[in-house]
C-alpha cells in the first residue's frame, strides 16, 4: 500500500529488464552466436549468464553497501573522482555506441523485410522521435508502458515457438558440442555482452523504491532472459539448421515462414507489430538511461532536456555504416565484443577496490553498532 | 533566467487592451454595510439594490404587522418562490393574527427561517428566492426559504442507457439530484458542501463525499482548485468540467461526466468526490481514471460472467474502432503479402474501378459517417432513424455504384463506426474518434510501423495524464493495492477493497468474515 509517486516497482523493472534484453533473441544475435560456435549456439546464454553471473553479484553487493545510490556515484565514491570520471566516460561512450549500434540493427531489419522501399534516414528518425519523446516522459513512463505491453510480447513470442516448433527437427541440434567444449568454453566469456544491460540498469537505482526490488526483480530478469534467449536459439538451430549461419535475422525469416492454418498464410506483420513495439520501449530506455549517465557525469541536473539532441547524435551516428553488413561487421562486432568483458572488469574491479578499503567491514560495523 | 526571458515574451506579445470597469464603488460599498431600523430607509435602499419597480418580477409588499402595530415589508423574486406559500404562511399571520405577541418567529409559521442583518448577504438570499421581511425599528431582516423552481421531474437515463438497474437520471434541479444520492447512501458521514465557484452570478457547486472515506488532501486540492476561479459566472457543470481539468486541451478526458445517479453513488462509496451543479443534469466525479471512463455501471449489475463478456466485447470493441480502417489502409498499401491470395484477388477486383487511392477511400466515407452520425443526433426525433438509414444504406449503396468508393471500405467503415457506439463514456468515445483519423494518417503514411509509433507515442502520452494526482492506468501501473476490477472484474465477494490510489481513510469495504 506503500505508494512512492515516480518510483518504480519491481513489476515495472522487470517489464523494462525483460524487453531491453530479451529483445537481443529476436535480432541478429542468434546468427551471429551460431557462427561462432555451430550447433552449440543455444548453449552460449546459458554460459555467459553463468560467467556473467559472478561480477554482477559483486555488483549488486557492492552497490547494496550505499542504499539508494546509482552506479556512478558509487564508481566515484570507490574510485575517487578522476579515475571515476574516466571509467564513467568509459561505460557512457560505450552504452553510447551500443545504443547507436543496435538502433541501427533494428532499422536494417525493418528495411529489410517490411520497408523495403523506405529511405533508412525515415525510418530511424520516426523510431528515434518516438524513443526520445518517450524517454522525455521520464523514467516511471517507460517502466508503465513496457509493463501494459510485455504480457502480450511475451505471448506473442511463445505463439512464434510453438508454430517453429513443429517445421523444426531436434535432430538439428547435434552435435551437441558444436566445434568443440574448448571453443564454447572460449565463447563464453566473449558474449558476456548479452547481459551488459544489467550492468547499465544500475544506474538507475535511485528510481526504485528501494535497493531490494533492483537486487529481486534484476535476478528474476536475469534468469527470464537467459533461458529465453537460449530457448530463442535453440529453436531456430532446429529450423535452420547450418543455414542459420547465413540467415541474418533468423526471428524474422521465421515469422514469414510460419502460418496460421492454411487460410492465413502470411502473419509476419502481427508478429512485427509486436516487435515493433518492444523496440520502441527498448531504445526508449536506453536512451533514457543514457542521457542520465550524460547528465551525471557533466553535472547536469536537468538532463532530460538533453535527450533531444542525444537522441540525434546517435541517429547520426547510427546513419554512417553505409550498408547493414558495414553496420553489423564494423560497427556493432567491436562494440559487442568489448563492452560485456569491460562491464564485467568494472564491476570486480569496484567490489575489489571496495574490499580493500574495507567498505564491506564498515558497513558490517555500522550495523551492528 | 529563462523564466524571466520567456515572461518578457510574453509580456510583449500580449496585444490585449486594458478594459477598465465602469465603476460601481457605491453599491458595492452599500452591500457591506448593515440594514438600518429605519423602515423608510431599507425600503429605499432595497428598492434601488433591485430596480423597482422597472425590475418586473420583484415584488415588494408593504403592510402593518397586527399584533405588533408596526409596519413592515416584504421582498421576494416572483418567479423563482411559492405564492402560495407566501400567502398562507407569512404573509396572513402578519396580518391577520391579532394575538399581542413580541417576536416574528412566534407569529410567522413558515417552517425553515434565518436572520441575517448584511444588506450583500441578503440580496444574495433574495435572488436564491428566499423572502426577506423587514420589520419597522428591527435591525435584522427574516429570511424564509421559499424557493420554488419549476422543472424536469426525474427522467430514465437517456444517453447511458442499461438494461439491468436503476434507470433514473440527474435532472436539472440540485435538490433532487441530491435527494437521489442521499436515497442511496443513508448515513451521516455523506456530506454535501456548497461553494460559491463564480462571483457575479453566484453559481454554487454541490460537494458530495462520504466524510469518513475521503482522502482529505484530495479533498483540499479539489476545493482549492474550486476557490481558485476567477470568473463572473460558470453556467453549467460541463464547463466547470473544462475549468477543472489539468490539461484542457488534450484529447483525453481526465474527469467522469455521468448523469446516473447509481454511478455517482457507487463512486462516493469508493472514496471518490461528486460535484454537482444546480441546472445541471449530471454530475462530475474527481478523481476519473480510464478505467473508470472505460467501464460501465452494467458490468457490475449483471452477474459476472455476463459483465466481464460485455467488458471483453467492449475492448475488442475499442481496438476496432481505433484500428480497423488504419489497418486497412496499411495492408492495402504497405503488406499486401499479409492477405491471403483469394481476398487479395477479391479486394483488387472490387478496387479496380475506384479511382482514388485507399486513404483517400476511407477518410471520405470516415467523414460521411461523421456526417451522418452528427446530423442524427441533431435532427429532430421522428426523422431520426429516416436520416440513419438514407444516410447508411443510400450513401453507401450509391457510392460503391457509382465507384467512388470499394464495397469493403463500406465492411471497415460500418464495423468500426458501429463499434465506437459501445463506448459509452461521452468524451472517451469522442477521444476514440479522433484519434482514429490520426491512426488513419499515420498508416497512411508508412503503414503499420507509423501506425505502432503513433501508439507507443500515445500510450505515453496517456500515461502522463493525471487526473487530480492520479495516473490515468491506475491502479493497473503505477501498481497500487485494489479489488482488481480493471478489464475483467472479480466476484462481488472477492472485491474487497477500495481503490488504492484515492488513499481512502478505509481500504477495506468487505472484511473477511
Amino acid at each position: 500500500m506503500n505508494q512512492h509517486p515516480g518510483k518504480l516497482g519491481i513489476r515495472e523493472y522487470v517489464s523494462i529488464a525483460i524487453l531491453m534484453v530479451g529483445a537481443k533473441a529476436t535480432e541478429d544475435t542468434p546468427t551471429m552466436l551460431y557462427n561462432k560456435v555451430q550447433n552449440a549456439a543455444w548453449m552460449i546464454p546459458l554460459l555467459s549468464a553463468g560467467i556473467f553471473f559472478i561480477p554482477l553479484y559483486l555488483l549488486i553487493k557492492t552497490l547494496s553497501l550505499y542504499q539508494g545510490k546509482d552506479l556512478f556515484s558509487v564508481i566515484n565514491k570507490i574510485l575517487g573522482k578522476y579515475l571515476g570520471f574516466i571509467i564513467c566516460l568509459v561505460i557512457f561512450i560505450i552504452s553510447s555506441f551500443g545504443i547507436s549500434a543496435s538502433t541501427r540493427t533494428y532499422i536494417d531489419i525493418i528495411r529489410a523485410f517490411y520497408f523495403t522501399a523506405t529511405p533508412n534516414v525515415i525510418i530511424y528518425a520516426i523510431l528515434i522521435i518516438i524513443s526520445a519523446y518517450g524517454a522525455k516522459k521520464g523514467l516511471q513512463h517507460i517502466g508503465s508502458v513496457s509493463y501494459l505491453i510485455v504480457f502480450y510480447v511475451l505471448v506473442s513470442l511463445y505463439i512464434v515457438f510453438y508454430l517453429s516448433m513443429q517445421h523444426g527437427k531436434i535432430q538439428s541440434i547435434f552435435p551437441i558440442w558444436g566445434p568443440g567444449t574448448l571453443e564454447i568454453l572460449k565463447q563464453g566469456p566473449q558474449q558476456l555482452t548479452l547481459f551488459a544491460e544489467f550492468f547499465i540498469f544500475a544506474m538507475i537505482i535511485p528510481y526504485f523504491t528501494s535497493n531490494k526490488v533492483f537486487s529481486k526483480g534484476t535476478w528474476i530478469a536475469y534468469v527470464y532472459v537467459s533461458i529465453q534467449i537460449s530457448a530463442a536459439t535453440f529453436l531456430f538451430i532446429c529450423m535452420f539448421d547450418t543455414s542459420l549461419g547465413g540467415i541474418g535475422y533468423p526471428f524474422h525469416t521465421v515469422i514469414r515462414f510460419i502460418s496460421l492454418g492454411e487460410f492465413i498464410p502470411n502473419v509476419e506483420i502481427i508478429f512485427f507489430i509486436i516487435w515493433i513495439i518492444s523496440a520502441f520501449i527498448r531504445f526508449t530506455a536506453f536512451l533514457y538511461i543514457n542521457a542520465l549517465m550524460f547528465g551525471h557525469i557533466f553535472k547536469i541536473k536537468d538532463f532530460e532536456y538533453l535527450i533531444p539532441s542525444l537522441a540525434t547524435i546517435y541517429l547520426l551516428i547510427g546513419i554512417i555504416p553505409e550498408s547493414p553488413l558495414d553496420a553489423g561487421l564494423d560497427f556493432k562486432t567491436p562494440i559487442t565484443n568489448l563492452a560485456g568483458p569491460t562491464f564485467a572488469v568494472i564491476s570486480i574491479l569496484l567490489w575489489m577496490v571496495a574490499l580493500i578499503k574495507g567498505e564491506f567491514k564498515h558497513a558490517k560495523n555500522k550495523n551492528s553498532m | 533566467m529563462q523564466k524571466k526571458i520567456s515572461k518578457l515574451w510574453k509580456q510583449g506579445l500580449n496585444t490585449e487592451p486594458e478594459f477598465n470597469e465602469q465603476s460601481n464603488a457605491r453599491v458595492i460599498d452599500l452591500k457591506k454595510q448593515d440594514i438600518s431600523a429605519s423602515y423608510d430607509q431599507n425600503l429605499a435602499t432595497f428598492k434601488s439594490l433591485f430596480t423597482v419597480p422597472d425590475n418586473s418580477d420583484v415584488k415588494v409588499r408593504e403592510f402593518t404587522i397586527t399584533s405588533l402595530n408596526r409596519k413592515g415589508f416584504i421582498i421576494y423574486l416572483s418567479t423563482m418562490v411559492g405564492l402560495q406559500i407566501i400567502i398562507e404562511s407569512i404573509v396572513e399571520p402578519l396580518i391577520d393574527d391579532e394575538h399581542p405577541s413580541e417576536k416574528i418567529p412566534d407569529i410567522v409559521s413558515y417552517p425553515i427561517a434565518s436572520t441575517n442583518t448584511n444588506i450583500g448577504e441578503i440580496t444574495e438570499f433574495i435572488t436564491a428566492g428566499n423572502t426577506a421581511l423587514f420589520v419597522d425599528g428591527d435591525k435584522q431582516c427574516y429570511l424564509f426559504e421559499t424557493t420554488q423552481i419549476s422543472g424536469r421531474s426525474i427522467e430514465k437515463s437517456e444517453n447511458e442507457v442499461i438494461v439491468k438497474g436503476a434507470k433514473e437520471a440527474f435532472n436539472e434541479r440540485g435538490i433532487d439530484n441530491i435527494a437521489l444520492i442521499r436515497k442511496k447512501i443513508k448515513n451521516e458521514n455523506l456530506l454535501v458542501e456548497t461553494r460559491t465557484i463564480a462571483k457575479r452570478s453566484r453559481n454554487n457547486v454541490f460537494l458530495v463525499y462520504q466524510k469518513d472515506l475521503v482522502n482529505e488532501e484530495l479533498l483540499k486540492t479539489i476545493k482549492d482548485k474550486l476557490d481558485s476561479f476567477v470568473v463572473d459566472s460558470i453556467l453549467d457543470l460541463s464547463i466547470l468540467e473544462q475549468y477543472l481539468e489539468e490539461r484542457p486541451r488534450s484529447l483525453f478526458p481526465t474527469i467522469l461526466y455521468t448523469e446516473r445517479p447509481d454511478r455517482a453513488a457507487a463512486f462516493i462509496e469508493e472514496g471518490h468526490i461528486i460535484l454537482l451543479m444546480e441546472n445541471s443534469p449530471a454530475c462530475l466525479i474527481l478523481p476519473a481514471t480510464f478505467w473508470t471512463m472505460f467501464h460501465s455501471p452494467e458490468d457490475h449489475y449483471l452477474r459476472t460472467p455476463y459483465g466481464n463478456f460485455i467488458r471483453i466485447l467492449r475492448f475488442l470493441a475499442l481496438f476496432v474502432a481505433v484500428f480497423t480502417s488504419p489497418i486497412y489502409i496499411a495492408i492495402t498499401n504497405f503488406h499486401v503479402g499479409m492477405i491471403p491470395p483469394d481476398l487479395l484477388m477479391a479486394i483488387a477486383g472490387t478496387r479496380e474501378r475506384v479511382p482514388f487511392p485507399s486513404i483517400v477511400e476511407v477518410l471520405m466515407m470516415e467523414i460521411a459517417f461523421e456526417l451522418i452520425r452528427e446530423a442524427g443526433l441533431r435532427v429532430p426525433s421522428p426523422i431520426g432513424p429516416t436520416i440513419g438509414i438514407v444516410g447508411a444504406l443510400i450513401l453507401g449503396q450509391a457510392a460503391v455504384q457509382a465507384n467512388i468508393i470499394s464495397p469493403i471500405v463500406i465492411i471497415v467503415i460500418a464495423l468500426s463506426g458501429l463499434s465506437s457506439f459501445i463506448i459509452a463514456d461521452g468524451s472517451l468515445n469522442f477521444a476514440i474518434r479522433i484519434t482514429r483519423f490520426l491512426f488513419i494518417f499515420s498508416a497512411g503514411f508508412i503503414g503499420i510501423y507509423g501506425m505502432m509509433a503513433l501508439l507507443i507515442a500515445g500510450l505515453f502520452y496517456l500515461l502522463s495524464l493525471k487526473s487530480f494526482g492520479t495516473p490515468y492506468f491506475a491502479p493497473m501501473t503505477p501498481h497500487s493495492f485494489s479489488s482488481k476490477d480493471l478489464i475483467i472484474r472479480h466476484v462481488p465477494m472477492k472485491e474487497r477493497f477500495r481503490p488504492g490510489y484515492l488513499k481512502p481513510k478505509d481500504i477495506v469495504k468487505q472484511r473477511k468474515g
